[in-house]
């Protein structure tokens, strides 16, 4: 509590006490520093918060925070969170994942949660491989890359997942890395209070199954911070100009945020329920619409 | 490592301290989670050790703390945890299941090298004289750490040549 009555929340409020069961070394440790970090800089307690998942190693996270959490279906964090976020809007609703379960399984729930413009905070853990189950070929792996499912090389492109939700046209698209925790929680923190549906990709790398360009000294090796570059984050073409680098450049930062970010899904849906009710029954009548007069 | 919003030309010796107390605190909780994460993952003496360092880092700590009371009391704090990452604290990618004490105590020594360099590097910026006193000890603690790790692994027998990538399970088709 501090000097105005108010709480003031700090990182260790957000931990649950659930250990986390990642390889060690596994990127999902700092993701998930950087997410309690987040929401102490946002400040609403836990039980505001809703944190939904899908399947996977990174799926796991919301059990390690103290929020509401739901480690859902394969592929289904999104229409789940939507649902939380539908029917109670004052929720802050997080939705969390890795490449396979929201570019692959889920990869249809993206274009129309950006078209819908659902005021949820995606974060993707990126490790271009499906690592609970394995080591099997997901759908950021680089072509030629050999695999459990890939033992002459992938044959297939990548999808790129930053160009992917800046062409469905979302309003908010950030890229972190493990190799800079400060930067990763800002990003977070940023997507959190945009009002709208925010994408943060994090490289996050698998030290088990995943190559060595891709650990933590791979991933600093090719590293820029887009503020370094002078890129302007209210500029979506220039975002999917660096967007396209994707694989082999690591920008870190804001890559687009709409500068006049517009209305959201339940802001509509709202605007919709008070027109109606205009000329509604009360509900003590409800009944009366299916009586015959 | 990193360090965001601090002004170390212009860093007050309360702050130098509480700034110490918090790379202290830090590197205690990482040592820590290192030590369940090997706990989870049946690394049992590398486990050990990692208890072992959170516990001279939370020795310090303390150290640290009783320093800061006797000097400034209960005097509000303008640092915060969220100013610092990984300054003295093992790096995250530094874990491996089913690492071996050698290279748990190499993590270490990774960690205690980074520190002194910190430190170093903050003496540049600092015009306080008590400031630079207290990072001067400091650093010269970091390089006694260093030492004392190195006797450590100076005593541990040859490694087995078994990369901890042996004990990983086979990627799998499903």
């Amino acid at each position: 509590m501090n000097a105005t009555g108010t709480c003031e929340y700090q990182a260790k409020d957000y931990k649950s006490n659930l250990k986390p069961i990642w390889c060690p070394g596994c990127g999902d440790y700092t993701v998930v520093q950087a997410i309690y970090r987040a929401l102490a800089a946002i400040g609403r307690p836990p039980h505001e918060i809703a944190f939904v998942s899908g399947i996977g190693c990174s799926s796991r996270i919301p059990g390690y925070t103290t929020a509401y959490g739901f480690n859902s279906v394969h592929g289904r964090a999104l229409p789940i969170a939507q649902g939380i976020k539908m029917a109670n809007p004052d929720l802050l609703v997080l939705a969390a994942g890795g490449d396979g379960d929201g570019f692959s399984i889920g990869g249809g729930h993206i274009a129309h949660m950006i078209r819908r413009n659902m005021d949820i905070a995606y974060i993707v853990m990126d490790n271009q491989i499906y690592g609970l189950t394995k080591g099997q070929l997901s759908p950021t792996s680089q072509k030629g890359r050999i695999t459990a499912t890939s033992h002459y090389g992938s044959l297939e492109e990548p999808v790129n997942p930053l160009l992917y939700v800046l062409a469905y046209g979302a309003g908010f698209v950030a890229q972190a890395a493990p190799t800079d925790l400060p930067g990763m929680a800002a990003v977070i923190e940023e997507a959190i209070r945009y009002p709208g549906f925010a994408f943060v990709n994090i490289q996050s790398p698998c030290v088990t199954y995943g190559e060595e360009a891709q650990q933590v000294k791979g991933l600093k090796a090719i590293s820029q911070n887009l503020v370094d570059i002078g890129h302007n984050p209210a500029d979506r073409l220039a975002a999917m100009d660096l967007a396209q680098h994707y694989g082999s450049k690591l920008y870190l930062g804001v890559f687009y945020r709409n500068p006049e970010p517009p209305r959201t899904y339940t802001d509509l849906v709202k605007d919709r329920q008070e027109l109606l009710s205009k000329d509604a029954l009360p509900k003590e009548r409800i009944l009366d619409l299916f009586i015959k007069k | 490592m990193a360090m965001t919003g601090i002004d170390f030309n212009a860093l007050s010796l309360m702050d130098a301290l509480d700034l110490a107390i918090l790379v202290e605190d830090e590197a205690q909780e990482r040592y820590e989670e290192f030590s369940e994460q090997m706990e989870q993952h049946r690394t049992p003496e590398a486990a050990a050790f990692f208890r072992h360092m959170a516990g001279n880092e939370a020795k310090h700590g303390r150290e640290l703390s009783a320093r800061r009371t006797h000097m400034f009391r209960d005097a509000p704090r303008s640092v915060t945890r969220a100013m610092l990452f990984d300054v003295e604290a093992p790096d995250y990618d530094a874990a491996r299941a089913f690492m071996s004490p050698r290279r748990a105590m190499e993590a270490a020594l990774a960690s205690e090298t980074k520190a002194r360099r910190f430190f170093e590097a903050a003496l540049n910026a600092i015009r306080d004289a008590s400031v630079h006193a207290l990072f001067l000890e400091l650093r010269d603690e970091e390089i006694q750490h260093q030492e004392l790790v190195q006797a450590e692994i100076a005593k541990l027998p040859p490694d087995s040549g078994l990369a901890d990538e042996d004990f990983v399970d086979e990627p799998a088709p499903q």
